[in-house]
């Protein structure tokens, strides 16, 4: 399979930030990074392959976060001791995340992407 | 501390080591598992769910991105650009999400999963289709 974009290449400048702003107001609104808007719109919109629309959506997501963060944070509704726990759970977990990404295929990826999807979406349903 | 305290630091802790692994996994912040885990399992108010994932979803993206970029999968310059777009949707994202009822942003955050799961099964066929149409 051809594609595209390879590393190194910059990305199309308009679609990038158009993509950005439509995640980042999803990210505002429902309180999640906006990756799950970001990696589909790189790969099919603009190209990209699955581990690079993943690595620049990571990165984008940073700046996103901090201002949604600091906009609830000024509302207080922001658990500061809840997220502190969280976080010690998170930075283990995202190194060993990032190490499987690696070992896997762009497919496998997508696969394990879209039945993750499903299995929260039914937790939400019936919980 | 009690029990219950006790347990809820622990689910706190493993709730985390769950979105960090996905998040790390799959280029996401981890918040779309964060948020419902707060809300069903230990019984947090949808904004502050989702407030507080958002804070939590900052270092885990930061230390995960910078593993992609030590690889070299990272062009910083796409990220940038992506996140000066990202930056304006957030403002305007958040003050909508706090200007809605808990109940309200709690079915929107459902509907929103329930679209995302159609959205990334469905278009795998027409990708593929895509391709090599494209060429012809």
């Amino acid at each position: 399979m051809s594609e595209p974009n390879t590393a190194g290449e910059r990305g199309p400048l308009l679609p990038l930030v158009a993509v950005g702003a439509a995640a980042g107001t999803m990210s505002g609104l429902l309180g999640v990074g906006g990756g799950i808007l970001l990696v589909p719109a790189m790969v099919i919109l603009i190209g990209f392959a699955q581990h690079r629309a993943q690595a620049t959506s990571l990165a984008a997501i940073v700046p996103i976060a901090a201002v949604g963060a600091l906009v609830f944070g000024r509302a207080e509704s922001v658990d500061f001791g809840a997220a502190a726990l969280l976080v010690v759970g998170s930075l283990v977990g995202v190194q060993v995340g990032t190490r499987l990404m690696h070992r896997l295929s762009a497919e496998a990826l997508a696969r394990v992407f879209g039945v993750f999807l499903v299995i929260i979406a039914l937790a939400m349903l019936f919980g | 501390m009690s029990p219950e305290q006790i347990l809820q630091l622990v689910e706190l802790i493993l709730i985390g080591l769950a979105a960090g692994f996905l998040a790390g996994l799959l280029g996401i912040g981890g918040g779309v598992f964060m948020v419902p885990a707060m809300v069903l399992i230990l019984g947090m108010d949808q904004h502050v769910a989702q407030g507080t994932s958002l804070l939590v979803i900052i270092p885990a993206a930061l230390t995960g991105s910078y593993a992609h970029y030590r690889r070299g999968s990272l062009v910083l310059r796409d990220a940038l650009v992506l996140g000066a777009g990202g930056v304006v949707g957030a403002f305007l994202g958040a003050v909508l999400a706090l200007s809605l009822d808990d109940e309200l942003l709690r079915k929107l955050f459902a509907g929103f999963l329930l679209i995302v799961a159609a959205r990334i099964l469905l278009p795998k066929e027409m990708l593929r289709r895509k391709a090599p149409t494209q060429e012809v």
